[in-house]
Order: structure tokens, then C-alpha cells, then sequence
């Protein structure tokens, strides 16, 4: 965004003391660029760091006046041809005929500039496109323009064609004295081309109140240089419609995934798809539990966590089973084949003896509990007793050995009758584990057994079933959790992905009401400061307008651009005999054409153009000779700061000019054959006469003949001029109407009728001429006659005399009440 | 055609294509009048041999009569010639000097009209 503008926007931030706001960073970030704002928007910095003031509002760009426009080749100008202006504020008016080419400088300089003209833009493109160059002198072509920059001083600018080539292709350059040639874009006026065009013309200012409402909203609004505000405002909307979007899509994309979820649920009963459910139905969503939810390797919820748990039961390895059995029986064997051995015997002894020395040890006593014998039990004994235990204990450790055995393999295989898991209960809903159960549970009641033989048989009996059954059950188990996995995978793995863009729009949205705020307050600062900004351009306008608008009862109250967008528009507070609210349908087509003048006359004339001139081609058209007043009247204002140049193709707007003592310079363009332009300063039609007449006398070129032909006709139309003006200036002077003036002028057939209109008032009083004229003098009538008679035959007199006399006598008449 | 009248229409012709500083801008006017002058001669040299005397009534009732020794078509492209030449030789409100093109068009007129009253009595020459 331009810098002034960022200066403006901040500024109003801070004025209103919304810069504390979060949202102020938005709107700042916004007005720099697109990115800004985004990079803004993601880093979720609190409080905005940058908003640093921007720098101060820069000077408005160097004006340049147009000093002189030559032009070759190009249209209906065949050799060079040179416009000399006045290189600053002022009026100048070039006139010619339709023809005449006067419009070809008018196009020349259009296309020097901006590479195109607006003629080229309509139907009849082509047309204009392949005929630009001029058929006597196609080669070379050339259009180039003297500016007085201000600061710089003069410039050149030139566009130049080789042979053959478009009108496209032509080649611009700008070189001030003893530099450098620059291309034309050095100037910098590219876009100044566009929002400030300062070349008008009625074909344009006609089609601009047509073209639809938008249009002329852009053409005006674009003067006020306020595109990158709209652009900030743009990014804003762009930012919060792109989020709302985001979050309409996840709320979109969520709905079949609900019915999925639904179509999963009903099919198996996945607890999941559940879940799944709740964590998206309210208002907000979990989608952190939906998160975890669809982690496949976390999940454990209700069924399918029995389903798996009941996949990887396992029992004891079978071998190991069958090996814990034959334990069993072996060492029961071994067990039977010792009983009533020696060892056996030994052992029962040793803790006979052991028992006895424990006896005695404890209670000190001497009789033997078994025989009664007295004193038997001696310290001899004891020590004897002792050496015998101990050698009894020697000879029954393969006893021993044999009982540790049995007790061995009991432990072992007890170990093996693990408890029924409790998920066979839990997944009863699913599957039908009660004949697992039961067996498992079967297999377990073995613990209660104590003697080796029953526990082997239990085992080697339930083994099997229990194994077979578990079997069965686990394959069953997992294929009911894969037909449930197939079902569920495809939606966890879609709702993964929806989390991720769920989470991210979710995220989006936390910025949504600042950015709203900050997109409303833009809006309303942008309305506020467009309408500051349009208010001079259509002050002016109205002003205009009041010059323009003549006998109008068109109305012209407030212009302001309105809407935004598609409903963007210029409203037109205009009134029509004092009845308000009426549209633009009920004016002519003259009127809209002065409108459209009155509105874009100002564009090309503010202070930020650096044009400080305005081409306006032809604008009188089809105005009536009122409103030519009018516009002669807004002209002048205009040119009061800014150099004017109007072409018109007839004397409408030059003779208002003159009779309403407007100062202005007028140029008049004749075309001879072959492209030949003629230009030539022009003063009031009676003068222009004269000094032609008297050229005429002097150019000894010229067969005195011809001379003698022609110069009493250029005496007489002088005289006609005079009595022309004078009509038409009493009249006017007295609140007459222009057209009642001009259907009068028109009634007069001959130079006397004329006279006898601007002497008395009376075109019928033809007969009293000579005697007024005679009452300024004899010679008075005598030009009078000889002027209109002479215009049909050679003038047989003195001629410098007759230019000399006719020179005197409009000079009289013309200073005449 | 006589000598005078193709005089008068050759210096016409001169004033519109030389290029000259002098005529600058005021050669239309100039040519307008000149070429006027030659269809009026063309005229009375007419009247002088067909009917004497009327060349010296007003250009208007010359025009008006001779419908009634021409070919009407003849009459009419003469007084349609005449008309708009004469509108160029005065000034009139808010108009400016004829062009090249016009100019052009009327001279080839008069060279026409001029000589189909001399050479055919009267009868418009086909357009080439």
C-alpha cells in the first residue's frame, strides 16, 4: 500500500486508540500486503509489534505542461505538423472542421503517451487500428510532445514507428536537454495514465454514464488512489471467508463420516464408532478423543479389546502338559519302588532317634519314653544315639530324595493348572466361551488334588478338551476382530485425516472475531476516508455542473461512490424541478454528456495528477448554444490552474468565448490535399477575414485577377461577422435564447438583410442601410455596395483601398450601440 | 467551356493544392469564391447564347429558370452547387471554411455543369 495511505489508516487507528486492540494488527498487516497478514494471523503474537507509525505523507508529483505537440504520419496529418501551446495554465481552443484533423493531435498524443487510444478500445477497433497511419506519408511516423516539468524544465518526449510496423510497436522516449534518452516510463506516469487520464473525449465521457454503474464507480474512485485500501479489505474478507470455508468443509465433510460411523456401529456394535460419535455431536468437538480414538495401536475400547484379548490366550505349551504328567508318575514310581526298603527303614529310625534326642535335649530327661527303663538315657546314649541318627540319615537320603521328587512334579504340575481368565467372561456378549470356560475351569479344580496319580490323570484327561476348545474360541475371536477391523480401518483412517483438517480450521476460526472487527473497521475508516477524499472532486463537479447545466432543470446535489464490490456505484443526488430522487433516464442525451464532463473534469485537474494539463476532444457535439456558454464558463474556471487544450469542429464554443470576454487562444487547423495541416493562430471570425483579405492584396504571387475576385468576398463576410456579433450580443444582453437568436440569424438572406437586423433591429428595414451608412459617410456605402457586389465580379478599384475602408467600417459598426 | 471559367477554375484548384504560407488557412474561402465566380460566368455565357437577358436577373431566378432550358437534373445540380458554394463565401454563425473534400467536389461539379450546358444543350454528362 501506497505510504500515505498506511499513514491515514494509522493514524485513524490511533485517533480512535484502537491500536491497543489485538485486531489493529490485522488491519495493519492488511494494508502492507496479503502475506503480511497471513504471516500476522499465524504467528499468534498477542500484541502487535510493528505497529511502528509509517512514514510522512509524500509531496504530490512534479506537474508537466504541454508546450508543443508535432506530429507526422499519423492519421490525417501527413508531414510534420506542430501544435505550439502556451506551456502553462490557460485556455486553448484549436478549431477545424470535422476533417481537418484537428482530433488526429488530439489521438496523437493520447497514443504518445499511453501506447493506445480510447477509439481503439470500442467497435470499430480494427478500423482505427489498421488506419492509423497516413496514406500520403505512411513513413515515417512520428508523434512527439515538448513538456515544461516543473522542477526539471522542459522534456521531449517522442514515439516513433519503423516502416510496416503496428501502431502497438511503436517505440517512446522522453530525453530532457544534454541527457540521456530515458525511456518514456522514466516519468513515472504509468499509472498516473489511468487514475488521472487526462485526455477526454465526448465518445468517452458519453459511454462512461452507460456502462453500467461499476464502471463509472471505478473510473471515479480510481482518481482517489484508494485500490490498495479496497485490496486491504479484500484481504481481510479473502482471510475470514477463506477460514469460514475451511470450517464449512470440516463441518461438511464431517456429516458422512457420521453416517459411517453409524453404518460401523450398527454392523458390529464398535464401541469406537461410538465414541467417535459423541466426541463429534455437540457443539464443539473432542478431537483430541478423536484423536486417540482413531490411533490404531492405543485403542482399547470395550469389544474389540476382549476380541484381542481373547486372540492371544494362551495355555501351558501341550509338551509341557505331557511332560509334567509322565513327572508325575515317574517319580510316584520311584517313590513305590523305596517304600519298605532299608533307606526307608533307616530314615523312619533316624527320626526316631532324632525325635528322642529332641525329647531329651528339651526336657532334660533320662527315662526312655519308650521302654520305661530308667536312667537309660545317658549322656552315653546321647552320643551314641547322635553317631547312629547321623548314620541313619545317610542311609535314607535316597528316600528322601525319592519324596522330594513326588512333591517336585506336584508343584510343577500344579503350576500348570492356571486360573480361567477373566476376559472369557467379559467377551460372552461377543463370543460363546462358556464351554472354554467350563473346561479352563475343570482344569483348574486339579489344584484341589493332592495324591501324584490323580493329578496326572486330571491332567492328561482335560488337557485336550480345554486345548481344542481355547483353539476354536481364538479363531473365532479373531475373525470376528478382523471382520470388525475391516470395517472400522477405512473410517478411523478418514476421520484421521478429517481431525487434522478439523484441528486446523478450528485453529483458523480463534481468529474470527478479530478479524471481523478488524474487517468492519477498515470498511467503515475506507467509506469514511473515500468520502473525504471524493468530497473536492465532487464539489467540483457540482460547480461545474452549475456552469454546464444551463437552462437544465437537472439539479446536481451531492456525488458520492457508494456500495462496494458488485454493488459498487456512484450515487447522483440529482432533482428534476425540484422533485428529488430521480434517475439519471430522465436527462438528454447533451445533459449526461455535460454530466459526464462535469464529473471527470475534475478527475484529470486534482491537485495528485502530475498532468497539468487536460485534452478534452470535442465537447460541444450536440450541445445547445446555451450550455456551449456554460461550458465555455467551466473551461475558463479549469484553466485558471491547469493548461486546457479543447479541440471542437465548429466555431460554437470559440465565439462563446469571445462574446463572453473569456481569455483564451484559439488556433484554427485547415487540411489541404494530400494531409498538408495547416495551423495558424485565429482571432474573431471579422478580424480573421480582414487580415486574410489583406494578405490577399499583398501575396503578388497571386494572378491580380483572382485577387480582384476574391478579396471584396472576404470584406463582405468580415461585415457579415460584425453584424453577426451584433445581433447576437444585443440579444443575448437582452435574455433572448440562443436558439430564437439563431432562427433569426438563419432568416437573413442577403448582406442587407443582415445589416438591416444589426442597424434597426429589423431585418425588413433593408431599404434605411445605405441612408445609416451614408450618415458615417459616403465611402461607408460605397464599401457596402462595392464588398457586395465585388463577391461576384472582379473588383475593378483600388484594393488596398476597399480592405482599408471595410477594415474601418466594421471597426465602426462594431464599436456602435 | 470559356477561357475565363477554366481560368477561374484552374487558380481554384491552384489554391488548394500549393502549399503556401501565404494562403495559409484562408485558401478554402478563397477557392470557394473563386469557383462560385466560374460557374456564374459558365452561366452568363449560357444565357448570352440560349436566351439573352436572363444572365441579368438575380442569381435565384436564373437558377429558377433554368429548369426550363436544361435538363432538370442539370438544374438542380447547378442550383444544389451554387447554393452550397455560397454558403461558403459568407459567413455564417458558427461555421467554419469548407474542407479540401468539399471543395473538390463542388469544383468537379462545376466543371460539369459548366460544360454540359456548353457542349450537350443542356443535358447532365453521366457520371464517369
Amino acid at each position: 500500500m501506497e505510504e500515505s495511505l498506511q499513514r491515514i489508516v494509522f493514524d485513524r487507528l490511533k485517533a480512535d486508540g484502537s491500536l491497543d486492540h489485538d485486531w489493529s494488527l490485522y488491519v495493519i498487516a492488511a494494508c502492507n500486503s496479503e502475506a503480511e497478514l497471513a504471516s500476522a494471523l499465524d504467528s499468534s503474537s498477542t500484541h502487535p509489534a510493528s505497529t511502528q507509525a509509517p512514514p510522512a505523507m509524500p509531496t504530490s508529483p512534479a506537474g508537466a505542461y504541454l508546450h508543443s505537440v508535432t506530429v507526422q504520419g499519423f492519421r490525417g496529418i501527413g508531414p510534420e505538423a506542430t501544435l505550439q501551446l502556451q506551456a502553462g495554465p490557460g485556455f486553448t481552443l484549436v478549431v477545424g472542421r470535422n476533417g481537418s484533423d484537428k482530433s488526429s493531435f488530439a489521438d496523437a498524443l493520447e497514443v504518445l503517451f499511453t501506447g493506445d487510444s480510447h477509439r481503439w478500445a470500442g467497435r470499430r477497433a480494427q478500423v482505427w487500428k489498421e488506419g492509423w497511419r497516413n496514406l500520403h506519408h505512411p513513413h515515417p511516423a512520428m508523434v512527439e510532445a515538448v513538456l515544461l516539468i516543473e522542477g526539471s524544465g522542459r522534456a521531449t518526449a517522442t514515439r516513433r514507428w519503423k516502416k510496416e510496423e503496428g501502431v502497438e510497436a511503436g517505440v517512446a522516449e522522453v530525453q530532457a536537454p544534454g541527457k540521456v534518452k530515458q525511456s518514456l516510463d522514466s516519468l513515472g506516469w504509468t499509472e498516473a495514465l489511468v487514475t488521472h487520464r487526462p485526455f477526454l473525449s465526448y465518445n468517452e465521457l458519453s459511454s462512461m454514464l452507460d456502462e453500467g454503474p461499476g464502471k463509472l464507480y471505478d473510473a471515479l474512485s480510481l482518481v482517489l488512489g484508494l485500490e490498495d485500501l479496497v485490496e486491504a479489505q479484500t484481504a481481510l474478507s479473502n482471510s475470514r471467508r477463506n477460514r469460514k470455508k475451511a470450517m464449512d468443509a470440516a463441518k461438511k465433510a464431517l456429516v458422512p463420516l457420521r453416517a459411517r460411523l453409524d453404518q460401523v456401529h450398527d454392523e458390529g456394535g464398535d464401541q469406537r464408532a461410538l465414541d467417535c460419535l459423541a466426541a463429534t455431536g455437540g457443539r464443539t468437538w473432542d478431537l483430541d478423543a478423536l484423536e486417540a480414538l482413531t490411533d490404531d495401536d492405543t485403542t482399547a475400547a470395550g469389544e474389540i479389546d476382549w476380541l484381542r484379548r481373547v486372540v492371544v490366550l494362551e495355555l501351558p505349551a501341550p509338551a509341557r502338559v505331557a511332560e509334567a504328567a509322565t513327572g508325575l508318575r515317574r517319580a510316584t514310581l520311584e517313590r513305590e519302588a523305596a517304600t519298605g526298603s532299608g533307606s526307608h527303614r533307616a530314615g523312619t529310625l533316624a527320626s526316631l532317634l532324632e525325635g528322642a534326642l529332641a525329647y531329651h535335649e528339651h526336657d532334660n530327661v533320662s527315662d526312655c519314653p519308650v521302654c520305661n527303663t530308667s536312667g537309660a538315657l545317658d549322656p552315653q546314649w546321647k552320643d551314641r544315639a547322635q553317631d547312629e541318627a547321623a548314620r541313619l540319615r545317610v542311609e535314607a537320603a535316597s528316600w528322601e530324595q525319592a519324596l522330594g521328587a513326588v512333591r517336585g512334579a506336584v508343584r510343577q504340575a500344579k503350576e500348570l493348572l492356571v486360573p480361567a481368565p477373566t476376559v472369557l467372561q467379559r467377551a460372552a456378549d461377543i463370543l460363546a466361551p462358556g464351554a472354554v470356560f467350563e473346561a479352563w475351569q475343570q482344569w483348574r479344580a486339579g489344584i484341589t488334588l493332592t495324591a501324584p496319580e490323580e493329578l496326572s490323570d486330571h491332567m492328561e484327561k482335560n488337557f485336550e478338551p480345554l486345548h481344542s476348545a481355547l483353539e476354536t474360541l481364538k479363531l473365532e475371536a479373531r475373525t470376528e476382530l478382523e471382520a470388525r477391523q475391516d470395517r472400522w480401518r477405512p473410517v478411523a483412517r478418514d476421520l484421521t485425516q478429517w481431525v487434522k483438517e478439523a484441528r486446523s480450521a478450528s485453529l483458523g476460526m480463534e481468529h474470527d472475531s478479530s478479524l471481523k472487527t478488524a474487517e468492519d473497521w477498515l470498511k467503515k475508516a475506507g467509506d469514511s476516508i473515500r468520502a473525504q477524499r471524493f468530497e473536492p472532486i465532487g464539489n467540483q463537479a457540482i460547480k461545474l455542473w452549475e456552469h454546464l447545466r444551463q437552462q437544465s432543470n437537472v439539479q446536481l446535489g451531492k456525488i458520492e461512490l457508494a456500495g462496494a464490490k458488485t454493488r459498487r456505484h456512484v450515487t447522483l443526488d440529482v432533482t428534476v424541478d425540484g422533485v428529488a430522487g430521480a434517475a439519471l433516464g430522465v436527462m438528454s442525451q447533451g445533459e449526461l454528456h455535460a454530466l459526464a464532463l462535469s464529473m471527470f473534469l475534475p478527475r484529470a485537474t486534482i491537485a495528485e495528477s502530475p498532468f497539468r494539463f487536460v485534452v478534452v476532444d470535442d465537447p460541444v457535439q450536440s450541445m445547445d448554444p446555451a450550455r456551449v456558454d456554460g461550458l465555455a464558463r467551466a473551461f475558463e474556471e479549469v484553466a485558471q490552474e491547469r493548461q486546457v487544450i479543447v479541440f471542437t469542429h465548429d466555431d460554437r464554443l470559440p465565439e462563446a468565448v469571445r462574446r463572453l470576454g473569456i481569455e483564451a487562444t484559439t488556433i484554427g487547423v485547415t487540411r489541404r490535399p494530400a494531409s498538408v495541416i495547416e495551423l495558424r493562430p485565429a482571432s474573431d471570425p471579422m478580424t480573421t477575414y480582414l487580415s486574410d483579405a489583406r494578405a490577399l492584396e499583398n501575396d503578388s504571387q497571386l494572378p491580380e485577377d483572382v485577387r480582384r475576385r476574391v478579396i471584396p468576398g472576404f470584406c463582405r463576410s468580415a461585415l457579415e461577422a460584425v453584424f453577426t456579433d451584433k445581433v447576437r450580443g444585443r440579444r443575448l444582453a437582452a435574455g433572448a435564447e440562443h436558439a430564437a437568436v439563431e432562427e433569426e440569424l438563419a432568416l437573413t438572406n442577403t448582406l442587407t438583410e443582415l445589416a438591416a437586423l444589426a442597424l434597426f433591429d429589423d431585418k425588413d428595414r433593408g431599404s434605411d442601410v445605405m441612408s445609416r451608412l451614408n450618415q458615417i459617410g459616403g465611402w461607408a456605402a460605397d464599401t457596402f455596395k462595392q464588398v457586395n457586389k465585388g463577391a461576384h465580379h472582379p473588383y475593378p478599384g483600388s484594393l488596398f483601398r476597399l480592405v482599408t475602408d471595410a477594415e474601418k467600417l466594421c471597426k465602426q459598426i462594431g464599436a456602435r450601440k | 467551356m470559356s477561357s475565363l471559367t477554366a481560368g477561374l477554375l484552374v487558380e481554384a484548384h491552384g489554391l488548394l493544392a500549393y502549399s503556401d504560407a501565404a494562403t495559409a488557412g484562408l485558401w478554402p474561402r478563397a477557392a470557394a469564391l473563386l469557383a462560385r465566380q466560374a460557374l456564374e460566368q459558365g452561366l452568363n455565357d449560357f444565357w448570352q447564347v440560349r436566351a439573352p437577358g436572363v444572365e441579368k436577373g438575380t442569381r435565384r431566378s436564373q437558377m429558377l429558370c433554368l429548369r426550363s432550358y436544361a435538363d432538370e437534373q442539370l438544374a438542380e445540380e447547378a442550383n444544389h452547387t451554387w447554393t452550397a458554394l455560397s454558403r461558403a463565401c459568407h459567413h455564417h454563425a458558427y461555421e467554419l471554411s469548407p474542407t479540401a473534400s468539399e471543395l473538390k467536389r463542388w469544383m468537379r461539379s462545376v466543371t460539369d455543369v459548366v460544360d454540359s450546358l456548353e457542349t450537350n444543350g443542356g443535358k447532365l454528362r453521366s457520371p464517369a
